[in-house]
């Protein structure tokens, strides 16, 4: 990557364009031969239900995943009943009632499992609205206060007396000759000297 | 002997941040200068008192002590030598010393900086990082001692779980618990200066950020590390399963993510102020779940490698800085009114905003979907399994959506824009996202979201190729060479450019994900020797098989001869070890990687004479994902990097200050 990256920005933009053309036939052709799949259609079928169901005695992990003797087995079984014309749906439910619903990875869109998909949604538009609101007061907010600080000369004399006083406590700080290298009683000193000037 | 000094070194340890604590806070609150000095001190003390347990605990390891109880389970006399120094985070006890002992180090570091630049605000971050110390030395010492000893010695020891044994082991724990506690830092200080009232002064940020950075760049590496193993030892073709245990390292990454943006909106505008120690509180609480949950939580999950019922103990402390955060924040929320406030919808602080609610969303249903399992038993006896395609279905639209925003959120201008100059900032990046979906369509790539992710990633590779192509092309015209004004230009302004070469790194991985995620092909073979096979372009010959037996383990190595597309590309094995006492089996795939795809062969069980169902992947430019990686660290480091500063002649220096540092 670095040798990439840094002639893409040092050399003219010639080379870069170039290089990004050439970073995009790599992407292209790696997904045009990864695209032009020899799997045949029941083992792509099958991963897909093997990958929806997880194995029961290893947490997490789905049949098509795990390498635990019953997840073969079971991989088996998907494969047999795809054989066996059953639907993806029909091996789901094969499963489900020998295993229980936790057996399904991916939850169903009814009973309980229902309000797992439902909360993101809720999540994201509470987020949105709350989103929305806040920049909206802010916005009005800074629109009533602009006139007043248009700029540095119209400051009033507390508020450019407090921009000078940050000013001279960030110099300060950046200034101070390692007080603590030299002895902690020093630095207390330093510390309580900062203290009185700030309040 | 060296154990029972370490386990006094332990206690003494534990006291000592006792003592920390509890004088940094008194000190700080009645003003006794030197109270907090000797808190202070007695923080530097714990490195070397926490150093010496876990040295102790290594050596019992590299020794064979079988005397010691921790050891005798995690270890055994099989166990390679090199895995005995780092064995000590096999298990839930050592991990937790390793993690106390790594945030000590940690919290000194910040500490001596803190007292440096921030005086007021060091004692307290000092108390809140000695009281995060002071609970897990408490449970070390109380619940979970690695230094226990065993009525009697035993002969041998149980040994490692076999899924350890990888060259993984060296770096992706130890990575991701610091990353998990390196965000106990960035949160010290963050209510360290709320505590002191100073929350509203912008001072904390410069720290905050040092630290979030820091924190960030850990958590990164240890989330990429932890994918990379997985990939190369989990035997699945994947690296990321939206685990609890991966989804419980996200969620603090998400945050800190978010936190590193807003702290930035504070550094130039004052703005955020409340917003800000929001987030980073939300980021440690979400590592403080990522530890309960990997200590044993209620959550079952592929790393359940140390079980215990002391999660509960890790929500209880959750739970307590949740609510400490929250009295803190109360307490002090007047102190935090902002300078300035968002003055436009359309402006690059309203897109970092928005950034921030996405992130924490993304945290958020993250957080949900993992619990939920708990949720559901707890609620009506049924356990629900929320997996995988919950979270590619929830997450990726929103992860698209801050990719874009990645893309084109760092060109808007700060305060305010308006809609004519964002479309001529966004003419280049859209021409290039344009040109590469009609490129990439025209070649046959033809899955919508697919095309959609290539092109917001394009997005962000032109935003900022573009930007630098500019800034360089100005500087060139005064007189720099080329790459000399690009040197110049990163430099000029670090943290932006620093983040800019995150981006790329981001993008980078995104464009990984997405390639693998929509194109990979995946095929199993069942073969003997002797037969051939071919996937995807690659054909590919079982040559031979070859067992090993050692004393603990069965190796047996599958070898074949691959060629892509006619012509050569060499042998690769594939190996599966059986771990006989454990009657676990761990394979390690053969890959063959490039830029432009993975080729990878992984095992199955093999009958006597060779026979094995051996899984094959053709997995397109996953390589990117890890070239993300440097990115990352060289991105992260820019963005740290100091630079002096300059003070302008004409102001005159406070009293008392006789020269400045320029």
């Amino acid at each position: 990557m670095i040798r990439l990256i840094v002639p893409m920005a040092v050399r003219s933009w010639k080379i870069w364009l170039r290089l990004l053309a050439s970073a995009v036939m790599l992407t292209a052709a790696a997904t045009a031969c990864a695209s032009d799949s020899s799997v045949p259609l029941v083992e792509a079928r099958a991963q897909e239900v093997n990958k929806s169901l997880m194995c029961p005695v290893c947490p997490g992990e789905s049949i098509d995943q795990s390498q635990h003797p019953r997840a073969e087995v079971m991989r088996s079984v998907v494969g047999e009943k795809i054989e066996a014309g059953w639907t993806d749906d029909e091996i789901r439910q094969f499963f489900v009632e020998r295993y229980g619903p936790s057996v399904l990875l991916d939850p169903p869109r009814e009973g309980m499992a229902w309000l797992v998909w439902a909360v993101p949604p809720v999540i994201l538009l509470a987020a949105g609205v709350a989103l929305y609101l806040v920049l909206r007061f802010a916005v009005r907010s800074a629109g009533r206060s602009r006139g007043s600080r248009a700029s540095e000369e119209d400051l009033s004399d507390h508020e450019r007396s407090e921009y000078y006083e940050r000013i001279e406590e960030v110099i300060g700080l950046d200034a101070e000759p390692q007080p603590g290298s030299q002895s902690p009683a020093g630095t207390q000193n330093a510390d309580g000297a900062g203290e009185a000037v700030a309040r | 002997m060296l154990v029972d000094a370490g386990f006094v070194a332990l206690f003494v340890a534990f006291v000592v941040g006792g003592y920390v604590m509890a004088a940094s806070f008194l000190g700080a609150r009645i003003h006794a200068p030197a109270l907090v000095l000797s808190a202070r001190y007695g923080m530097m003390t714990t490195p070397a008192l926490l150093l010496t347990s876990t040295l102790a605990l290594v050596y019992a390891f590299v020794t064979d002590d079988f005397s010691v109880r921790y050891v005798a389970e995690n270890s055994s006399r099989a166990l390679p030598d090199a895995y005995t120094w780092v064995a000590l985070y096999a298990g839930n006890a050592g991990s937790l010393l390793f993690i106390a002992t790594v945030y000590s180090i940690l919290s000194v570091v910040a500490v001596v900086g803190l007292s440096r630049s921030l005086p007021y605000t060091a004692p307290y971050a000092t108390g809140v990082m000695s009281m995060v110390l002071t609970f897990f030395l408490g449970v070390i010492v109380f619940l979970a001692n690695p230094l226990e000893r065993l009525p009697v010695a035993l002969v041998d020891g149980q040994g490692i779980n076999p899924l350890l044994i990888h060259f993984g082991m060296f770096i992706h724990p130890p990575m991701q618990m610091m990353g998990l506690i390196s965000v106990a830092i960035p949160f010290a200080i963050a209510i360290g200066a709320l505590l002191a009232g100073r929350g509203g002064r912008d001072e904390w940020v410069d720290q905050g950020r040092l630290w979030g950075m820091i924190s960030w760049l850990i958590l990164t590496i240890g989330l990429l590390l932890g994918a990379w193993w997985a990939y190369t030892i989990l035997g699945w073709g994947g690296y990321w399963a939206w685990d609890p245990v991966e989804n419980s390292a996200l969620m603090p990454w998400l945050a800190m993510t978010a936190f590193v943006h807003s702290i930035m909106v504070q550094k130039r505008r004052g703005m955020f102020r409340m917003w800000n120690i929001v987030l980073v509180s939300v980021a440690f609480v979400l590592a403080e779940m990522g530890m309960f949950i990997n200590r044993g939580g209620p959550v079952p999950s592929v790393h359940s490698f140390a079980q215990s019922t002391m999660g509960w103990v890790f929500l209880g402390f959750m739970a307590f800085t949740l609510l400490a955060a929250l009295a803190a924040f109360t307490w002090r929320v007047d102190t935090l009114k902002s300078r300035e406030s968002v003055e436009s919808m359309l402006s690059r602080e309203s897109a970092l905003l928005t950034q921030n609610v996405l992130f924490l969303a993304v945290a958020f249903i993250t957080l949900w979907g993992t619990i939920y399992p708990v949720f559901s038993e707890a609620a009506s006896d049924v356990v629900i399994t929320v997996g995988r395609p919950f979270f590619d279905r929830v997450n990726g639209p929103i992860l698209l959506v801050l990719v874009f925003l990645m893309g084109v959120g760092p060109l808007l201008p700060w305060r305010r824009a308006n809609a004519r100059n964002v479309l001529g900032i966004l003419k280049w990046p859209l021409a290039g996202a344009g040109l590469t979906v009609i490129t990439l369509a025209v070649l046959g790539v033809r899955e919508p979201l697919a095309l959609l992710g290539v092109a917001v990633c394009v997005m962000t590779f032109v935003g900022v190729g573009h930007e630098w192509l500019r800034g360089s092309r100005t500087r060139h015209k005064r007189g720099e060479s080329y790459p000399l004004a690009f040197i110049r230009l990163l430099g000029a302004n670090r943290p932006r450019y620093g983040g800019y070469v995150v981006h790329l790194g981001i993008a980078v991985l995104a464009l990984g994900v997405i390639g693998s995620s929509f194109y990979a092909v995946q095929r199993d073979f069942n073969m003997s020797i002797g037969e051939t096979a071919s996937l995807g372009g690659y054909d590919f010959a079982y040559v031979n098989v070859d067992s090993r037996a050692f004393s603990d383990r069965i190796e047996t190595t599958a070898r074949f001869d691959v060629s892509r597309s006619g012509s050569r590309i060499g042998t690769m094995d594939a190996r599966r070890t059986f771990y006989v006492d454990h009657g676990v089996a761990a394979t390690r795939a053969a890959i063959r990687s490039t830029p432009i795809e993975d080729f990878y062969i992984v095992p199955s069980e093999f009958t006597e004479a060779g026979d094995a169902v051996f899984r094959v992947y053709v997995n397109p430019v996953v390589w990117w994902m890890w070239a993300a990686g440097p990115l990352f660290v060289l991105g992260a480091v820019l963005a740290l990097s100091p630079r002096r500063r300059t003070v302008p002649a004409s102001l005159p220096l406070p009293k008392g200050v006789r020269h400045a540092t320029l």
